[in-house]
């Protein structure tokens, strides 16, 4: 067994008086796609926030190649959140360079690394345009650039692929494809169970912050005696539940 | 360290690439230069209008009834006076414009100090020159007996007063020893107007656009606000740099072209005084007064959930950065009183308060110390707290923090 690229042991976050994740643990191999699934305000973002050091947990550990995240280890990490957005009123180039920059790349590098990037989706007439210019997916695509950037070894990708049509749809999966033959994790997040089915190895399905399926997509769908994710999803989610936090 | 680098400079550039940052630059000393020379040669050339009409004004009745107007002086003007008995009938020729205008002098002047000017119209301009004729004949008609033209002049227009002021038996530079501390004032003054604001508008935009997430992902909050922080004071730099060099170039045209340069109210160049307390406190708390204002945006920007809110809410420091123009006579004059006192310590009219005392040099060093040490304990507390807002308001998009969180554990 390697040793995990994210380790989240009984994780438990409450926010005023609402409990938003309840007694959590999973772990992430190197190279595996985790489907992190859940209905909105489930405790999903959060999670990740918390593994991202944005949230403080109220107990357990959450550890990113044997670290508590801090942004010294950013260029271990790729995220693309689901608040997407970007300085609207600087320019593609720049912004990419920046965040290269933030991630631990040479400034040189982050420059080469980009306009390759923006020639293979397209977007190499738009290096020098201001970000509030481009269309939603033209910007999405931007986002999973600067997520890209340096070769993370985790990459989170929260609804990657919501607003993009077909062909981009298939170039992002692509990418992640190639990420993943590459060595990387993948945290993916989305409410499409097709994805689920063609990308993930293992998923975990949260529900009022707890984890209600985790596994291998094989063991989850042996376990739920079912052949279809999107299935076990309704199933789980069809039970009486109580209210879901919504953060 | 690095990230910190790359934090000042991208903010740096984003402020500075902007055309609009420039066009600001450009356009307010254009604008002050315009106002400046449109308000006096618009009131040269009314006044120079006004004096002419009053010089051509010959269909006016002139009627002494208090025996003060001296006949030779309306005779100087190409006019004659008319006998006082006839007062209502010449009013009766200006009402049906037979005349132009009408001018008595009752006989209750001397203790009344008011004289009646009839027109046949409502015309503003012929309205000022009569009143500047009337106004005109009744001066050097009771200047007249002082002899000469100068001394006429110098009664009607008074002198210029050369101030010299000793202190501990020692010749002060007067009024030349407020510039240097002064200037801390103005420049104050510049970088609230200009930079303040980016560090509102910084935060709260990034908030608004969504992009808060992923920087607070690759770098630490408190990375990214001294980051602001400082590409702020550069961009101030800037400013500071860009109005002094064309400060510069316009003396140096103004020299060029041969004309000498009369500065305001006395002010000599060469008798500036460079007191090193004065200066001292002046930059400190021009830095600290910076710093808290700039604590009072952040938190402003990360407790608002969008920039239109975060504005609203900042006008409440732009009002405390101003409120002591009202007092500003008080502050200058009168230091012991109690509302001086108040506003000399209060953190949100502390900045000017201070810079303004220190400027006319009547704040002890007690306690200009003792408002120093105020306001960095001010500037602490507010920067604390706006990285705590920071923290908990970054990634609230649509709803403002609560003061329970702000203040509770976590």
């Amino acid at each position: 067994m390697k040793k995990p690229i994210v380790s989240v042991k009984d994780f438990n976050l409450t926010i005023g008086n609402k409990r938003i994740v309840d007694d959590l643990s999973f772990e992430i191999q190197p190279g595996e796609i985790f489907a992190f699934l859940g209905a909105n305000g489930s405790g999903k973002t959060s999670t990740i926030r918390s593994l991202l050091g944005i949230y403080q947990p109220t107990s357990g550990t959450l550890h990113i190649d044997g670290h508590t995240y801090t942004p010294q280890f950013s260029h271990l990490v790729g995220y693309l959140p689901e608040e997407r957005g970007l300085y609207t009123r600087s320019k593609v180039l720049d912004t990419m360079i920046y965040f290269g920059e933030l991630k631990g790349m040479k400034r040189d590098d982050a420059r080469t690394f980009s306009l390759a990037y923006l020639e293979r989706v397209g977007l190499a007439d738009k290096a020098t345009t201001k970000i509030k210019k481009l269309s939603g997916g033209q910007q999405q695509k931007v986002q999973l650039g600067v997520a890209i950037m340096n070769n993370p070894q985790l990459l989170i990708l929260d609804e990657p692929t919501k607003g993009l049509d077909p062909v981009n749809r298939k170039l992002l999966l692509d990418i992640v494809d190639e990420h993943q033959a590459a060595g990387a994790a993948v945290i993916y997040i989305t409410h499409l169970m097709e994805e689920v089915e063609r990308l993930a190895d293992t998923l975990l399905i949260l529900k009022d912050g707890r984890a209600e399926a985790h596994g291998s997509v094989a063991a989850v769908k042996k376990q739920f005696k079912s052949t279809s994710i999107e299935d076990i999803f309704v199933s789980i989610y069809n039970e009486n539940s109580a209210e879901v936090a919504h953060v | 360290m690095s990230k910190l680098k790359t934090v000042i400079r991208h903010e740096y550039l984003t402020i500075v690439k902007q055309p609009s940052f420039w066009i600001m630059m450009l356009a307010i000393p254009l604008l002050i230069a315009a106002a400046l020379s449109l308000s006096y040669f618009g009131n040269k050339s009314s006044e120079e209008r006004i004096n002419e009409l009053a010089k051509d004004l010959k269909n006016v009745t002139i009627i002494d009834q208090s025996g003060l107007i001296k006949s030779e002086v309306v005779a100087a003007s190409g006019l004659t006076l008319s006998a006082s008995e006839s007062a209502n009938t010449a009013r009766e020729t200006v009402r049906t414009g037979k005349k132009d205008a009408l001018i008595v002098y009752p006989t209750d002047l001397a203790q009344k100090r008011t004289y009646q000017v009839y027109l046949s119209s409502n015309d503003l301009t012929k309205s000022s020159s009569v009143t500047s004729l009337a106004d005109n004949l009744l001066k050097t008609s009771l200047f007249l007996p002082l002899g000469s033209g100068e001394i006429i002049a110098l009664a009607q227009n008074g002198a210029e007063s050369q101030l010299t002021t000793y202190e501990n038996g020692v010749k002060t530079a007067g009024f030349n020893e407020y510039i240097v501390p002064g200037l801390f004032v103005i420049l104050f003054y510049l970088i609230f107007a200009f930079s303040v604001g980016y560090m509102l508008t910084s935060v709260s935009e990034e908030k608004e656009n969504r992009s808060m997430e992923m920087v607070l992902t690759y770098v630490r909050p408190r990375h990214l606000i001294v980051g602001k922080l400082l590409a702020v004071i550069l961009v101030t730099l800037t400013q500071i740099i860009f109005f002094a060099l064309l400060t510069l170039i316009a003396y140096f045209v103004a020299q060029s072209l041969g004309n000498s340069i009369s500065l305001p109210a006395g002010i000599n160049l060469d008798e500036l005084v460079f007191d090193p307390i004065a200066i001292f406190f002046g930059l400190s708390f021009l830095i600290i007064g910076f710093l808290m204002f700039a604590g009072f945006m952040i938190a402003t920007a990360a407790a608002a959930p969008s920039t239109k809110e975060a504005n609203s809410f900042s006008s409440v420091f732009f009002i405390g950065a101003f409120a002591p123009f009202y007092f500003v006579m008080m502050i200058v004059t009168d230091p012991e009183n109690s509302i001086t006192k108040f506003l000399t310590f209060f953190p949100l009219t502390s900045p000017v308060v201070t810079l303004l005392r220190n400027t006319v040099g009547n704040m002890s060093l007690l306690e200009a110390s003792l408002a120093l040490a105020t306001m960095t304990l001010a500037m602490i507390v507010t920067i604390a707290l706006a990285i705590r807002m920071f923290r908990l308001g970054a990634l609230e998009f649509s709803s403002r923090i609560k003061l329970s969180s702000l203040f509770g554990k976590g």
